[in-house]
């Protein structure tokens, strides 16, 4: 319990330094506050007073910001420049597109990385280790623009196997309900779900393929690294000489403290997930939050910019401490009453 | 009739592209029902031969031996499966550092119950047998002196103090009912009465159910009183070995008596505040090993010859390698 109350303690003060953060950027971006905050060049003085009483900037700075707080948590998130819409729902349309494209990464990334990982650790230093590893460091050494850029040359373009951008064919009408497309299709009604399936899957296939290739690379490598560990420790000796089986010592002893460890390092790897997740978005136009803040700095849409830097600072951290939370719980050897960190 | 029959076991290990004989000719037998003795100074490669023979070293240690056969079966030779159902049901390790040889992830409970052989478990099906376990948990983690058995089954390994834990090594390798008991320091730290607690359980189970015991320790009085016979081993050489009362009554090497000598509880004319007699120096390692018998260097009888190998001379069933032991005059 106490744990839980620990957590939400830092849960909710890192959020508040973000919002303090992303208070302070309308102040730090270039030109006049109002202009950055409205999108409108004042046409008359009263017009200017309107405004600037509209969002409380004659007030003190403190004030402004429990003003700017209080319109966050009413959903008034404020309104983007360039298409007039409200940004909640922009971002409510954009981040779960991400959200579900660095999901089926992170998936390809825990059942093929780990199960591999294990395999090399398991045998460790042997020529079949070595050629995993070498694969895993080749897969980590890509940036992932390029190697985006090369599946689109490679299987769009020449072999034709998948379409170049956008998330389903343009055939078919889904109405917008979770964000998720895979069950909004299923959620959808008079369309060819089985057809619509096949061609989100088609859509999907190159920018997951392209984010996970760093992120299993990534994963197996830890894996690997943490069997060897765990497989010169003293209790799997004890444990090899009380006669367990070779499987029974993996599934008992090896693996559970072998992926301790990975899960915090797990947690890290969500940041650069979402970042490689953004970059691979722009490349295939794939309506994410990446692709839609980039179009916002093109655009110097700066109410967008920080509502969605926001947005996205807070999935990472709501990320990063859940699954530190989840591994605090887990593990035995860990003292429960141990601080809470980021 | 020996159950573990050891003779010219050596050990190399790689260092460097140069190999060192960790363990050089160690010869060790275990009758059935004795309890032999194992001892020496830190890093005499006591636990180096507990390895071996429980098949636990490394790679690039590089084993061989004349022989070395439980109960006529060669051991270098036994097939991986046929070792490990032989570890599994007849010998049982209690490794040195019990904080590490328990998983740090498992209850206590968990590991102790996963060590009992699948025959000795009774019932059909799954509910019957996870409770046949539990109770047989239960039993021997009294009979190994735990009293609060709800609370230690459910601890992990870091919440328990090593005492406790030490005990728990002694029940997982006793709950599988073996042969031979190879005890790697397991009175470590514990205070008196708990020690002799646990050198009264294993008499007694040496005496009920006739299990052997490879007692390797540091406590020569517990050694003593307990052990049949005895090995004393220097530097990765078997020095002497031989029964416990010849062994105390005539030491034939010096370094035997040395030992003998350094504990004060042997001798009854010891003046107040005297010094114990000890050897100069200390136990040279592993990367400058002195040539022949390797006590030489700091033997206080040692002449030429001690740069050969001294070859090991037998008296009835006292077993020496020395080129100039102590009271043969006597026999």
């Amino acid at each position: 319990m106490r744990i839980l109350l620990r957590f939400s303690i830092l849960f909710i003060l890192t959020l508040l330094v973000l919002v303090v953060l992303s208070f302070a950027l309308i102040y730090l971006f270039p030109g006049d506050v109002l202009n950055n905050l409205t999108g409108i060049s004042a046409q008359s003085e009263a017009h200017r007073d309107m405004l600037v009483e509209k969002h409380r900037l004659d007030e003190a700075y403190f004030f402004q910001f429990t003003h700017y707080v209080s319109e966050l948590f009413s959903g008034n998130w404020g309104q983007s420049f360039v298409s007039g819409l409200p940004l909640k729902e922009e971002i409510g349309r954009a981040l779960p597109a991400t959200i579900e494209l660095a999901f089926y990464a992170m998936f390809i990334a825990v059942v093929i990385g780990i199960p591999v990982g294990c395999y090399a650790g398991l045998k460790s230093y042997t020529p079949v280790d070595y050629s995993i590893n070498s694969l895993s460091m080749v897969g980590y050494s890509f940036p992932v623009f390029w190697l985006a850029l090369l599946f689109i040359l490679m299987f769009s373009l020449e072999l034709n196997i998948a379409p170049l951008s956008g998330r389903i064919s343009l055939l078919f009408d889904i109405p917008h309900r979770t964000g998720f497309i895979l069950i909004d299709i299923l959620l959808a009604k008079d369309i060819d779900t089985s057809l619509a399936m096949r061609d989100a899957f088609r859509h999907l296939l190159l920018p997951t393929l392209a984010i996970s290739v760093i992120s299993t690379a990534s994963m197996i490598r830890m894996v690997r690294r943490s069997v060897i560990d765990v497989l010169n420790r003293p209790y799997i000796t004890a444990a090899r000489s009380r006669g367990l089986s070779r499987w029974q010592i993996f599934s008992r002893h090896i693996l559970r403290n072998a992926l301790l460890p990975v899960l915090p390092l797990m947690a890290i790897q969500i940041t650069t997930l979402i970042t490689n997740a953004m970059i691979v978005e722009t490349l295939f136009s794939w309506p994410g939050i990446g692709n839609w803040l980039i179009q916002a700095i093109y655009q110097r849409d700066f109410p967008a910019l920080r509502v969605g830097m926001l947005a996205v600072a807070s999935l990472v951290i709501t990320l990063t401490i859940t699954i530190d939370l989840f591994n605090r719980l887990i593990d035995p050897s860990r003292d429960k009453y141990e601080r809470g960190t980021i | 009739m020996p159950i573990l029959d050891i003779k010219n076991l050596t050990l190399e290990i790689e260092t460097a592209g140069e190999r060192v004989k960790a363990l050089d000719k160690v010869s060790l037998t275990i009758n059935s029902g004795e309890i032999r003795a194992l001892v020496g100074e830190s890093g005499s490669g006591k636990s180096l031969i507990v390895s071996a023979i429980s098949g636990a070293l490394p790679q690039k240690f590089h084993l061989t031996a004349d022989r070395m056969s439980w109960k006529g079966k060669n051991l270098l030779s036994m097939p991986t499966e046929e070792r490990r159902q032989l570890m599994r049901r007849e010998i049982a390790v209690v490794f040195q550092n019990p904080g590490t040889a328990l998983d740090p992830s498992a209850t206590l409970g968990e590991q102790l119950m996963e060590s009992i052989p699948s025959e000795l478990v009774e019932g059909k099906w799954f509910w019957q047998r996870k409770q046949s376990r539990r109770k047989s948990a239960i039993s021997t983690v009294h009979k190994v002196g735990i009293k609060h058995h709800r609370h230690y089954l459910n601890a992990y390994p870091h919440q328990i103090p090593t005492d406790i834990s030490q005990k728990f090594m002694l029940a997982m390798a006793l709950i599988s009912q073996p042969q031979l008991l190879i005890a790697d320091d397991p009175t470590r730290g514990m205070e008196t009465t708990t020690k002799t607690q646990v050198l009264k359980l294993l008499t007694r189970l040496n005496q009920t159910k006739s299990l052997s015991i490879l007692f390797i320790s540091h406590d020569l009085l517990a050694i003593s009183s307990m052990c049949h016979s005895m090995t004393v081993l220097y530097c990765g050489q078997t020095v002497e070995s031989g029964r416990m009362k010849m062994l105390r009554k005539r030491p034939l090497h010096p370094y035997t008596k040395a030992l003998l000598d350094s504990a004060p509880s042997f001798q009854k004319d010891l003046l107040p505040k005297s010094l114990l007699p000890t050897l100069d120096g200390t136990i040279p390692s592993l990367k400058h090993v002195p040539i022949g018998c390797r006590l030489g260097p700091r033997c206080p009888r040692a002449q030429r010859d001690c740069v050969i190998t001294p070859a090991v001379r037998r008296i009835h069933d006292h077993t020496y390698s020395c080129h100039f032991p102590l009271h043969m005059e006597k026999l």
